[in-house]
Order: structure tokens, then C-alpha cells, then sequence
């Protein structure tokens, strides 16, 4: 493995901080050096510096595949399923009753990795919400990760992923592929629209328009105080009144930012942007 | 009575959740499923293969779910005969006269439960339980 100095890291993280907001400080010293390795190695760039500055100079996409390589998308199907379960007995209860009239719903999974979480929002409404064909739901998936998005529009998974799906969803939603891979059916490919952004970017969220629930889980765990916060009021311009976002169990939005109420549900804890706006 | 297995069912309609509901509750009892994201799109589909029944939403971008019925109402046969069920979330009168004058054979009110569509597929298109 190529041999960094703890200034060259801390170039590099500063360098990603500013583009992403992600900290990686040098206690991830293991982490940060395996990845600029792969990168190195990737664009044969004979050292560090050569490296970085061919990153710096953005040489044939680099900034794009050197954030790609530091994301983290671990995950699989239904993870934290107590949410979509508040999903259908409560939040979507309360975005149609002050749904004025209109028949639209849209959902956002940000980030969304390789789609796990967008997708399982999807079958769990086909399989668990009596109101699925009453109303226009947009499903839209997002991440900085544009390999990430690559693979959730390809949506062939490994077994470890379905590992909490239950069988007959299996069945219905995905057809086997040789090496154990399971791939999604074309329909529920389509029931997704995917899309890359970055969270502290406000231009970049704007454009996706305004969401009924947003679910950001374990994501901004690896901001520090200051992109959290700019990243918070983000998701919050990106809710419509009154809609609903979700995170991670470990994660508190109240520790963030002071925009939105916090709604205890049977199933969870979410938090909402208020109807009438502070 | 056909085999279930030669029936063939178009959905159209523009939502793709909605689409995939009706497939999921109707390719496991045996019926091809068939779609179309608005009533051009259908029309254009209805020319080679024949269908047993469409399912058919009103509100489409491009073209709305009757106008799509009264164009293929006026084709010729076996595709201006095809048995429609048309969905819709407005439940009032003038609504269900709207969707039979445009050629609706059956009118059903969202959210259409899975054992009530498996119920009128029967009946329109025969098969399961028919």
C-alpha cells in the first residue's frame, strides 16, 4: 500500500470536507488510506502528490470517483422496518388528511446507496398500504455515490441483502440470476427515479422539489456540526409543510437543528417540519 | 370457459405503484399482465395482440383513460369488443355515467382491494373462480 503522511491525509480529508461535508479525520487513518490506495492504483498516478493534483484538476472525472470511493453503502432490504411501518399506520395517514385535495405523494430516500431502501419502500406499499393504487406515489432515490446509483438502476443484489425479505416478496419482486444474485423485476425498477445530489448543496436538493417523507438515515453521522446543520436546513426547505423526515435510530435531529417538531409514533420517532412555517 | 392461463390483461394507467398493484394481485392468479402508461400508449399496444380485459384509470397525462375508450370503441373488432373495468378515485354519479357513456363495461371506485379486482377479472375476462 502506498505510504501517506499524516499532512497528506488531512489535505485530502479537507479536500473531501469541502467538497461533501463528510469528516474523515486521521482515527480513520486504515479507512482513508485503503481507498486513496485503490485510487492511486486506479489512475496510475506514480505517488501521492501526482495523485492529488490530478484530483484537484478534476483529470477525467476524478472528484466524482474519489467521493464514490468513500461513501459507505452497506445495507440491505427492510432495514429498520419499524419505520415503514410508521410510514403506512401514521405518517401517510397525516399527509392525506391535509393533503388538499391532490392525489400526488412523494417519497425520498437520501441517500439511497444501491436502492435497498427506495425499493423496499415501494413493495412495502404494494404489500401493506390498502390505498397503493388511490394515489400517485413518486418514490425517488438519491445519492452523492453516482456508482451507487449505477447499481440501484441495475438492481441485481446478492443474497445477504434479501436477508430480511420475506420469501413470497422474493418471489413476486425479483428473479434469480446465476452466482446467487437476485435481480429486481423491470416494473419495480421503474416505481424509482434516481438521481444523484449532495446534501450540502442547496442548489442540488432544490431541484428535487418538495417531499411528504424524506427518510436520511445514517448519513449524517458523518458530517460535522457545521454540514449537519447546513444539510438539516436542506432537508427541511425540501419537505413540504407539515412533511415528515426520518433517520437513523442512533441519529437525534434535535441535536441539529431547531426547524423541526418531534413527533413520537407507536413505531418511531420522526420529525416534522411544521405546517406554518418559523 | 378459456384457460386462465391464455388470458390476457391490460393495465393502464400512469402510476407506475399502481401498475405493478394490479399485476402482483393478478399474475399470481394465473392472468398475463399487459400495460400502458396512458390511453395513447395503449392504443398503440392494442393493434397486434388481443386482450380479455383492460383496466383503465382516468386521470393520464397524453391521453385521459375516455377518451381512450370511446376512441377504441369506434375501432374495429375483436379490439373495439374488449371488456373494460374503469378506476377512478371519484365515486360521485356523474362520474360512473361519464365512464359508461365512454364505453366502461364496469366501474370501480380506488382502492379497488385485491380480492374485488380478482373478482371483476373473473367476471369480465373469465378464468379464476368464473
Amino acid at each position: 500500500m502506498i505510504e501517506i503522511s499524516d499532512e497528506e491525509i488531512r489535505r485530502l480529508g479537507d479536500f473531501l470536507y469541502r467538497r461533501t461535508g463528510m469528516v474523515y479525520s486521521l482515527s480513520k487513518r486504515y479507512y482513508i488510506e485503503r481507498r486513496i490506495d485503490d485510487r492511486v492504483k486506479a489512475t496510475a498516478s506514480p505517488s501521492f502528490e501526482s495523485y492529488f493534483a490530478r484530483l484537484r484538476a478534476d483529470v477525467g472525472g476524478e472528484i466524482e470517483k474519489f467521493v464514490n470511493a468513500f461513501t459507505v453503502n452497506e445495507t440491505y432490504f427492510n432495514r429498520e422496518d419499524h419505520q415503514l411501518r410508521c410510514l403506512t399506520n401514521d405518517l401517510l395517514r397525516e399527509r392525506i388528511a391535509v393533503g388538499h385535495g391532490t392525489r400526488r405523494l412523494r417519497l425520498w430516500s437520501v441517500p439511497c446507496a444501491t436502492g435497498e431502501e427506495p425499493y423496499s419502500i415501494a413493495m412495502w406499499l404494494l404489500d401493506k398500504w390498502p390505498l397503493v393504487d388511490t394515489y400517485d406515489i413518486e418514490i425517488c432515490g438519491s445519492d452523492i455515490d453516482t456508482d451507487a446509483l449505477g447499481a440501484a438502476r441495475l438492481g441485481i443484489y446478492g443474497k445477504r441483502a434479501l436477508m430480511r425479505l420475506p420469501e413470497q416478496v422474493v418471489a413476486r419482486y425479483f428473479r434469480r440470476q446465476p452466482g446467487d444474485r437476485w435481480q429486481l423485476i423491470d416494473e419495480l425498477k421503474e416505481s424509482v427515479r434516481f438521481s444523484p445530489v449532495n446534501l450540502v448543496e442547496a442548489g442540488q436538493t432544490r431541484e428535487h422539489g418538495r417531499f411528504d417523507v424524506i427518510f436520511c438515515r445514517n448519513v449524517l453521522i458523518y458530517f460535522d456540526d457545521t454540514s449537519r446543520r447546513i444539510a438539516a436546513d436542506n432537508l427541511y426547505e425540501s419537505l413540504l409543510p407539515g412533511g415528515f423526515i426520518c433517520l437513523g435510530h442512533t441519529e437525534s435531529m434535535s441535536r441539529i437543528s431547531p426547524l423541526f417538531e418531534v413527533r413520537r409514533f407507536e413505531d418511531g420517532i420522526v420529525y416534522q417540519r411544521p405546517e406554518v412555517g418559523r | 370457459m378459456s384457460d386462465v392461463a391464455s388470458l390476457r390483461i391490460m393495465v393502464v394507467d400512469d402510476a407506475a405503484l399502481v401498475r405493478l398493484y394490479y399485476r402482483s394481485v393478478l399474475e399470481p392468479a394465473g392472468y398475463v399482465v399487459d400495460d400502458a402508461l396512458n390511453g395513447l400508449e395503449a392504443l398503440e399496444k392494442l393493434t397486434g395482440q388481443e386482450v380479455q380485459l383492460l383496466i383503465v384509470d382516468i386521470n393520464m397525462p397524453v391521453m385521459d383513460g375516455l377518451t381512450f375508450l370511446r376512441l377504441l370503441r369506434r375501432r374495429a373488432e375483436p379490439f373495439a369488443a374488449t371488456p373494460a373495468l374503469v378506476t377512478s378515485t371519484e365515486a360521485g354519479p356523474q362520474d360512473r355515467k361519464a365512464a359508461e357513456m365512454a364505453g366502461a363495461n364496469f366501474y370501480a371506485c380506488k382502492p379497488v382491494a385485491a380480492e374485488d379486482l380478482l373478482e371483476i377479472a373473473s367476471l369480465l375476462a373469465g378464468g379464476v373462480g368464473a
